[in-house]
């Protein structure tokens, strides 16, 4: 018990000292909307309660965030959902924004619009509880109404005790050190534990794959305990509006290791994985590294699908593409942002 | 006794190793005089594009760092990728012959340069296919003929890290002269042909190396597009000896040479490491990398008046190799005494250290 005490200290130290990230993170985002206070919530789960249309007139209010045992649903455990509705202004197209959700307990999935931005643990038959994370979610551009309505739904299962949207600084945010992505590659992807070399190529048929969100990481989407290799895969279109011959592919940061493919052919890596991982060169320092990597531009084709895969390994812990951005922007951009952080910070 | 011997050891051991860890692959940069300082403020810039490297380059709207250092601490913290450092600076003139380097600490992980626009050398390798040189202090050769004496010159460095701490992150940054080369009453450093591999035709004065490659003296191999092999490689130089070298004792110096050497003039094998008074402040057991070579040259070897043909077989057992520090050249014997008198006082301590630690 002491040791358990001790080990919680100590990585309650290290989350306090290292844990802290100059992107997504909470620390740099700034509320732009307050979403604490009075939500819609119904027992239960209906395919049509994440359309933005659907009317909840008839659903109860509940204050969020707090238990659902506490706002009338006392010993009520299964799946429930939480909708919200939003408007936001002209003024924040353009910017980078995200829903922190707070904890939830155990389980989420999350929409926008009817659109799906994030899930975190995983729901019954292969229920993992997630209770201990923050869930903070981007959201696409593209889904959101800008000068209108948008409506949150989030579907929630709750295996036993406290349930629903617990604690948190629930909001709309945005980032301080906003990196504008010209290629938005989060949200969903495929994934697959494992390792095989034949998954980095551009024409691998991947539908059978699961999918996965990133960033995050991927023990709180149903992969707890593992440990070792697997891969990411997602198709982008690039229209070949980039002029510059480097431009920066940024995968925010992935524990422990990672080696880039686009359409087939290697372009950038942190660590080394070669056909057996070098003990030296897992050094347990790679995951905090932020991955920005320069990538040739002619390693894209215009006005085509293209591929892009990455190969993880995962020493111990969390793993996974944890951390965002994740996309591709211009070097102009990238030089930019980081000369207008360090005159913020330095 | 036998207790106050055991503790000076562990004493020198102490010494040593901290000698060690503050100046890793030390470079014996007592030998080499700085002529234009380079620590101070620098050009910076994250990113990568191919026009940095040309001195014309507009860097105006550059942000400033403090060079030696390490970016994290000066704005760029949890920065990871490319970067490029630029700077300008103004030479005086340097006697002929006389090798330049740039020199500085370690840089954080791989790095290229470019003089004038001229790359200079790569060290590691860049992405895909990385490979870091993060511990290992940088010595760089540059050719005289793309140096503008009295003029503006440009560096840019192009580094890229792949994950904690980047840049430029050790002293000294600078030009570098070899202080030993005022010895010389000849010098041998610059162009020499170069060839890989082993053959023992290559010793002979009428061997045709036309088609042979060009490379600097003094440089190691690594920097001059050799890297990573290890194995045999033989340089040759033509020379005439000027005539005021023609009557007395002429010693050969060949610097140091990573690993072994054999060194043939005129067919003739005058010298080798292994030839060299074991007992002497010159060579220590296994430490032949850092042996001075200097070989008496024996008169019925040398060409007074004709042309000279010098071809040393090298063979590097591993990491660095070749002629890879000077001074290289011909000296009489006053100028011979001054060089080797000053080596042995200069190194005699730290000679005492190792031979305390090593050599029993």
């Amino acid at each position: 018990m002491k040791t358990e005490k001790r080990k919680k200290f100590v990585f309650t130290l290290f989350v306090f000292l290292f844990g802290y990230s100059l992107f997504a993170s909470q620390n740099d985002l700034i509320k732009i909307i307050d979403l604490k206070g009075q939500w819609k919530y119904s027992i239960g789960e209906r395919k049509e309660w994440i359309l933005p249309g659907y009317d909840d007139n008839s659903w109860a209010t509940i204050h969020v965030p707090s238990s659902w045992e506490d706002q009338g649903f006392y010993g009520y455990n299964g799946f429930g959902f939480y909708r919200k509705s939003f408007a936001l202004s002209e003024e924040n197209k353009g910017k980078t924004l995200y829903l922190n959700l707070g904890y939830v307990d155990d389980v989420d999935e999350t929409y926008i619009n009817g659109h799906k931005i994030g899930s975190t643990g995983s729901f019954p038959p292969s229920y993992i509880t997630a209770y201990n994370a923050n869930r903070v979610y981007y959201i696409p551009e593209e889904y959101l109404n800008f000068g209108g309505k948008n409506t949150i739904a989030v579907k929630v299962y709750d295996s036993y005790q406290y349930g629903g949207i617990v604690k948190g600084e629930i909001g709309i945010y945005v980032s301080m050190f906003d990196v504008r992505l010209d290629i938005n590659l989060q949200g969903i992807w495929k994934f697959k534990p494992g390792d095989d070399f034949s998954w980095k190529e551009a024409g691998f048929n991947d539908s059978k794959w699961d999918e996965i969100f990133v960033p995050a990481k991927w023990e709180d989407q149903g992969y707890r305990d593992y440990d070792g290799y697997s891969w990411y895969r997602k198709t982008f279109y690039y229209k070949g509006t980039f002029s510059e011959e480097t431009i920066v592919l940024i995968l925010g940061k992935i524990d422990d290791l990672d080696q880039v493919y686009i359409n087939g052919k290697l372009v950038a890596g942190t660590g080394e994985l070669n056909s057996q991982i070098n003990r030296k060169a897992y050094t347990g320092e790679q995951y905090k590294a932020f991955r920005g990597y320069f990538i040739p531009t002619n390693s894209l084709k215009k006005n085509e699908k293209n591929s892009i895969a990455v190969r993880v390994y995962d020493g111990q812990g969390a793993g996974g593409i944890y951390e965002g951005p994740v996309g591709i922007v211009t070097q102009r951009k990238y030089i930019d942002f980081w000369n207008k952080r360090r005159t913020i910070n330095y | 006794m036998k207790k106050l011997v055991s503790l000076h050891r562990i004493y020198f051991s102490l010494l040593f190793s901290t000698f060690v860890l503050l100046f890793p692959n030390n470079l014996s940069a007592e030998d080499l005089r700085k002529v234009v300082q380079l620590a101070g403020y620098w050009k910076f810039s994250i990113g990568d594009f191919p026009e940095w490297a040309y001195p014309e380059y507009n860097d105006s709207d550059w942000e400033t760092i403090k060079v030696p250092d390490k970016w994290e601490d000066q704005g760029f913290n949890e920065y990871n990728g490319f970067a490029w450092y630029r700077k300008e600076f103004t030479i005086h003139p340097i006697d002929e012959d006389v090798p330049i380097y740039f020199v500085s600490g370690r840089i954080d992980d791989a790095n290229e340069i470019y003089f004038n626009g001229h790359l200079l050398a790569k060290s590691g390798d860049f992405p895909p296919h990385f490979r870091t040189a993060y511990n290992q202090k940088r010595k760089y050769h540059i050719p005289r003929e793309i140096i503008k004496f009295n003029q503006k010159n440009s560096i840019a460095i192009r580094v890229y890290d792949e994950y904690l701490e980047g840049g430029i992150i050790d002293q000294p940054v600078g030009i570098y002269i070899d202080e030993d080369y005022e010895y010389l009453d000849f010098i041998l450093s610059g162009k020499w042909k170069f060839h890989l591999g082993d053959n023992k035709q290559w010793k002979s004065e009428n061997f045709n190396d036309d088609i042979w490659e060009e490379i600097n003296v003094p440089s190691e191999w690594e920097n001059e597009g050799y890297e990573d092999y290890d194995g045999y490689a033989w340089y040759r130089k033509e020379f005439r000896l000027p005539a005021e070298l023609r009557n007395g004792e002429i010693y050969l110096s060949l610097g140091k040479i990573d690993d072994y050497d054999y060194v043939y003039l005129n067919g003739t094998l005058i010298g080798s490491v292994f030839h060299l008074d074991k007992d002497s402040e010159y060579k220590r057991r296994g430490w032949e990398y850092n042996a001075r070579r200097i070989y008496k040259i024996p008169e019925d070897a040398i060409h007074k008046n004709g042309i000279n043909m010098l071809s040393i077989r090298v063979y590097d057992v591993k990491w660095r190799g070749g002629i890879y520090e000077g001074p290289l050249g011909i000296m009489t014997e006053p100028n011979y005494k001054q060089y080797r008198r000053k080596h042995h006082e200069n190194q005699s301590f730290w000679d005492y250290v190792i031979d305390e630690l090593f050599i029993d």
